[in-house]
């Protein structure tokens, strides 16, 4: 599933000309992401040690499931407005959600 | 010499708005410019440490005789404590960080000067304006007061990329002003509702305020505002979910507006952040909250960098990343992981002026900054290849330059509090920029010169050179004496805590 996700990788990026730059990039991207964010959710130990594994297996299950993410991740990155403007609403409504109604 | 203090917001203000009235007069914009560029720096050198009053409107404690003509229920109330006017704290930090951005400034305005072929009063005057901003956000002791200049700061950089003559620049700013048309009026609304409950927008007197019990700070007025004038701060500060947006201006404006720009981003963060700091400390979330963030801004920065192939985005990119450097110094809360994050604050604004001037000096000679059209630029000037080189490493934290001590610090202060994850996680990410920045420094200078490369200005001035080596020397100076810098941070951290 990983290697064929390698592979995807290749496919989603073909359209750069300098392909072989492009993909090695994008796996750099992938192996980056995956492994720091595992790292990160490792942190959720400091709340709760069964919180933090089954996040950890959690995220374990989505990246495999999902990979490749940055082919993903870049074009929910771009610079389109819709998009922007729709992380901001989401953060926005996420932070006020958590602090207002979490704490109450 | 107090004095001093109001004067550093007031003469670039002046200056700018001098400049502006004397455009189409080249030569009398280009001294008055550098002669105040040259000033900016100096004046926090000279003023003494202290408070300023606007009006002269001290807290009535200060007035004793006034204080006793009142009635008791003003002189013996909080009222009396109260700040009536704005008012301006000048501390070592703020000097150490007003003299970083004039040093910035300064070299943004003198290459400008030199590198674009017709002066712009209304662009110097926009430079001047965004600095004066963002040294008031660093002064100012009223929240209000600052979400004034926010918006000033805002509307300037706008202004700085509709006047670059760059492709995509009119939309990027236009994106960057819709967005902002979200962030800064939250900010306000969240302004309004401490206001409400405090009566002042003093952060002192809110301070005090809370201590006393004189509100309650877990009220729903104070949360929402918590939560507006935090989202207020990751617009202002190109946190996610503003990264893209941020790195775009970055990547649209000309690299010395980029320079001065990017240094605009982090005083505003740590001038912000600082301040949510001050007021919010009290709540249990404020550093998870801070901390998320700041790791979401590291892994998507250094992440969205490597697929790049535009060196001006590929460092605005690894500015956001960088930015949560400082953010984790500010999330882990002790007195080590703030003096390293506010260490790192000032070296990222000498380390990314220095990349953004030196890679800017590829558009200059090219018109260019596509890694995929760009090659063997080396031959055309070692002396600035190498420069960069430096920089890439001074940014990568590499030794001996400033950038490795204050991660360094980062990655200790991390370790003593209990979270060896993040000190991986800033390891992982300055191996990854470290690749970045090699990536990207080998597509413009090491690879092949492609045929159809052509070099559009065959000369860099010598004021960018001058500029970029004395930015490097800055940053191995730092590097070897980080004392330099830390003493200036630590009395402030030791009141903050």
């Amino acid at each position: 599933m990983v290697v064929n996700s390698f592979k995807e990788v290749k496919m989603k990026v073909a359209k750069d000309s300098t392909t072989n730059e492009s993909v090695s990039s994008v796996l750099a991207a992938e192996l980056t992401l995956i492994s720091t964010l595992l790292i990160a959710a490792i942190m959720l130990r400091h709340f709760n040690i069964v919180l933090a594994i089954v996040v950890i297996l959690g995220l374990v299950l989505f990246f495999t499931t999902n990979m490749p993410l940055m082919p993903k991740i870049k074009r929910e990155q771009d610079d389109s407005l819709e998009k922007m403007v729709f992380y901001a609403v989401l953060t926005l409504g996420t932070l006020i959600t958590i602090i207002y109604w979490g704490l109450n | 010499m107090n004095e001093l203090i109001p004067l550093m917001v007031i003469i670039p203000i002046a200056c700018g708005l001098l400049l502006n009235l004397l455009h189409k007069k080249d030569t009398a914009i280009k001294i008055l410019a550098i002669v105040v560029a040259i000033v900016l720096p100096i004046i926090p050198l000279l003023s003494n440490y202290g408070l300023h009053y606007f009006g002269g409107h001290a807290p009535l404690i200060e007035n004793p005789i006034l204080l006793e003509t009142l009635p008791s229920q003003i002189s013996q109330s909080a009222l009396a404590i109260f700040h009536p006017a704005i008012t301006y704290s000048y501390e070592s930090l703020q000097k150490l960080f007003i003299f970083v951005l004039g040093i910035v400034a300064f070299f943004a305005i003198f290459t400008s000067l030199n590198e674009t072929k017709k002066v712009s009063g209304p662009y110097m005057f926009l430079m001047f304006m965004g600095t004066a901003a963002v040294t008031a956000l660093l002064l100012s002791n009223d929240i209000f007061h600052m979400y004034i200049f926010f918006e000033i700061a805002a509307l300037c950089q706008v202004g700085i990329i509709l006047v670059s003559s760059t492709k995509e620049n009119y939309e990027t700013a236009l994106k960057y002003m819709i967005l902002g048309s979200i962030g800064g009026p939250l900010l306000l609304l969240g302004i309004g509702f401490i206001l409400g409950a405090v009566g002042s927008v003093n952060i002192s007197d809110i301070i005090y305020a809370i201590n006393q019990n004189l509100v309650n700070p877990f009220s729903q007025t104070f949360l929402i505002g918590f939560g507006l004038i935090l989202f207020g701060w990751l617009y202002a500060s190109g946190l996610p979910p503003f990264h893209t947006i941020k790195s775009s201006i970055y990547s649209k404006a000309l690299p010395h507006s980029a320079a001065l720009l990017q240094s605009f981003t982090v005083v505003t963060f740590i001038a912000m952040g600082l301040v949510i700091f001050r007021i919010f400390s009290y709540l249990p979330f404020l550093k998870v909250i801070i901390l998320v963030f700041s790791l979401i801004a590291m892994i998507l920065g250094v992440t969205m960098a490597i697929i790049q192939t535009d060196i001006r985005r590929i460092l605005g990119f690894l500015a956001v990343g960088e930015l949560g450097y400082i953010g984790i110094g500010l999330g882990i809360g002790t007195t080590l992981s703030i003096t390293a994050g506010l260490f790192q604050a000032v070296n990222e604004i000498l380390i990314t002026a220095l990349l953004f001037i030196g890679f800017g000096t590829v558009f200059y000679l090219t018109n260019s900054s596509d890694t995929k059209k760009l090659g063997g630029l080396i031959t055309q000037n070692p002396k600035i290849a190498i420069m960069v080189l430096l920089g890439g490493f001074a940014m990568a934290g590499v030794p001996p330059f400033n950038g490795f001590q204050s991660k360094l610090m980062i990655i200790e202060s991390a370790l003593k509090a209990g979270f060896p994850e993040i000190s991986i996680i800033a390891v992982l990410v300055s191996i990854v920029t470290f690749m970045v920045f090699m990536k990207a420094f080998y597509s413009v200078y090491l690879k092949p010169k492609p045929q159809d490369l052509s070099i559009v200005n065959e000369n860099i001035p010598k004021s960018t050179i001058l500029s970029i080596a004395v930015l490097l020397i800055i940053c191995l100076i730092i590097g070897l004496f980080p004392q330099l810098v830390t003493d200036n941070i630590s009395p402030f951290v030791a009141g903050l805590i």
